[in-house]
């Protein structure tokens, strides 16, 4: 019944967002803010597969992000491919990325593996930087230009159907999310990470399993990078590798949710990106140095506070409210 | 007498300059229910450990009915029939007492076949009005048998309990004497057994295996085991008592004679 109950809401949920942009001005900047909670409500679910599940946390996805928008935009370039076949040369790569940094950091844990992953981010960022006949270097990268709408080559003359695609994205992403999450892949994700070494002997192969879990999310977030570059038409590799722009954020935005929860990464884009768009307006743009800042300082935060995120505060206070009852149920009773 | 369903050759490991197992050669047939004893620190869990592969052996090599399976990953040691518990109880504590269990059961089955065999196998524990409990909330003893059902659902053919029934009460360790022979005469399973308690080793086992200091000491019928000049030997310097005698509510004894044992 609890299960019903929650596909409602998230039905319920999906059809919302279906239906907000019939009310929004489809050039505004709400749309646009939009667009990014559902970018990177999927990105912090992405991250949730192997960050949430298995507990390995990620500081460097941007890397696998970045691949995925480079990988399509330059063979827009160069052969006039669409994105949505370029993005599978993304797809690729950022797998291929993903089985070769398993080699040295499936035997790292915690700390290690993070700023494992952290290097390799941003060693991804140094090379698109110094390698300009491919990428552009420091200057670049725009989407070449197509006049008109087109579905083939994912431009538009307004945002509507990129949210569209991301919305779509999103929801496909939560639905394999959380079919993996409660699948066979689930328990054995749990299980390395609440013990590695109980999980291999009682017969589960946690490389394999790190890996394949690995394989989906670098995939899915190269995809994202596509899309995300048929979005802002124009990118640099600071950007698009960047740590606070895309590595931490997309962690930040599933541990503040609720690491390896299906609502955690929906509930932490929904919050974390309009908060960053209120502090830039405010701040203005002569303060981007300090969203880097502040990324560190709540990530920090939260870990320290509350490890399990916003979803567990609230089934905490629901669970205090409910032991609050059962207290005076039981000082009722003679 | 059958071929061994596990052999070990010369089997050793070192730690630095300690020699935890040392040359250890053993054969154990299928459904035998062995006894490892030995003071704290002789090496029972390294030994342990070699055998499933959580660590390879640094000489000797370790045979599971017939192949070579020392160097193997642990996962594919427990496919072939060949796991553990861990002595300091190691679950997965978030999960709930099932999950755990279901986890063990994935091994063999899907995720609906596992989930009924991990129920049954609570049912068969006594765990099963705690199923829906989460492991980090159960008590010692309780986690212990969840680690037995856990171990139970990979379906192995050689189990190694590592001091399951410390912190056990009598009437609960009887418990556990009637479910290791019910499992080994019903389905086969063979059990070497690490235990400090001595009263419980000698009704559960047919045959005991000493260590000491690495060294396997004494391998034979419990009674013969209990009058062994060398075993006596390396219990009463720890300040044992025979081991025949000792037992009751001492178990917690055991890291206090295995200092006593090293000095
Ligand atoms: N991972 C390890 N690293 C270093 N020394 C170890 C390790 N595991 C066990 N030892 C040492 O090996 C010896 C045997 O320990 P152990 O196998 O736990 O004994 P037992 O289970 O019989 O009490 C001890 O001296 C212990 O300190
Ligand atoms: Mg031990």
């Amino acid at each position: 019944m609890a299960r019903r109950g929650t596909l409602a809401a998230y039905g319920g949920l999906a059809i919302l967002f279906a239906l907000l942009p019939l009310v929004l001005d489809p050039r505004g900047y709400e749309m646009r803010v939009l667009c990014l909670v559902l970018l990177f409500a999927a990105l912090g679910q992405a991250w949730n597969l192997v960050g949430g599940l298995a507990n390995q946390i990620s500081l460097g996805h941007a890397a696998y992000f970045g691949i995925g928008a480079y990988a399509s935009t330059i063979l827009q370039q160069v052969a006039g491919l669409s994105p949505w076949i370029g993005t599978l040369a993304g797809m690729a790569l950022a797998a291929l990325l993903a089985l070769l940094l398993s080699v040295p950091t499936f035997r790292l844990k915690g700390h290690y593996f993070a700023l494992a992953t952290l290097a390799a981010g941003e060693a991804m960022r140094v090379i698109a930087n110094s390698w300009s006949d491919l990428t552009g270097g420091p200057v670049g990268i725009s989407v070449p230009f197509n006049p008109g709408s087109s579905v083939w080559m994912m431009q538009f003359q307004t945002v509507r159907p990129n949210y569209y695609i991301f919305l779509v994205t999103l929801i496909l992403v939560t639905a394999l999310f959380w079919r993996i999450k409660t699948g066979a892949m689930g328990y054995r994700l749990r299980a390395i990470k609440e013990n590695e070494q109980a999980a291999e002997v009682i017969g589960v192969d946690t490389y394999r399993v790190k890996l394949v879990a690995s394989l989906l999310s670098a995939a899915i977030t190269a995809f994202l990078g596509t899309l995300y570059a048929q979005f802002q038409f124009f990118f640099d590799p600071d950007t698009i590798f960047g740590l606070a722009a895309f590595s931490v954020k997309m962690a930040l935005v599933a541990i503040l949710g609720g690491v390896g929860t299906v609502a955690g990464p929906l509930i932490g884009a929904a919050f974390i990106i309009p908060m960053e768009e209120l502090a830039n307006s405010y701040f203005g743009n002569s303060a981007a140095g300090l969203s880097q800042f502040a990324y560190g300082i709540v990530l920090v935060a939260v870990i320290l506070v509350n490890p399990y995120g916003i979803v567990a505060l609230f089934a905490r206070l629901r669970g205090g409210r409910r032991r609050d009852r059962a207290s005076r149920g039981g000082e009722a009773r003679p | 007498m059958t071929a061994p369903l596990l052999e070990t050759r010369n089997l050793t490991r070192r730690f630095g300059g300690l020699v935890a197992v040392n040359g250890v050669s053993l054969s154990v047939s299928a459904g035998e229910i062995v006894g490892l004893i030995g003071p704290n620190g002789a090496g029972k869990t390294t030994f342990f450990n070699l055998l499933v592969g959580l660590f390879p052996p640094s000489s000797g090599e370790v045979l599971f009915e017939g192949a070579r399976i020392s160097g193997r990953r642990p996962h594919v040691i427990a496919r072939a029939g060949l796991t553990k518990t861990f002595q300091n109880v190691a679950l997965f504590m978030e999960s709930s007492v099932l999950d755990n269990v279901v986890t063990g059961a994935l091994l063999h089955s899907d995720l609906g076949a596992a989930r009924a065999q991990a129920r049954a196998t609570l049912e068969r524990v006594g765990l099963a009005a705690v199923a829906e409990v989460r492991a980090g909330e159960l008590s010692f003893p309780e986690r212990a048998r969840v680690e037995v059902a856990r171990a139970l659902c990979t379906r192995p053919k050689l189990l190694l309990l590592d001091e399951v029934m410390a912190a056990l009460t009598p009437p609960e360790m009887e418990e556990i004497i009637a479910l290791v022979r019910s499992l080994r005469d019903e389905e086969g399973i063979g059990f070497i057994v690490v235990e400090h308690h001595m009263k419980a080793v000698m009704k559960l086992c047919e045959r005991i295996v000493v260590l000491n200091f690495g060294e396997m000491i004494g391998d034979g019928r419990p009674e013969a085991i209990a009058n062994d000049d060398r075993v006596i030997e390396a219990y009463l310097g720890g300040g044992f008592r025979r081991p025949d005698r000792a037992g009751g509510s001492d178990d917690a004894d055991g890291a206090g004679g295995a200092k006593g044992a090293r000095a």
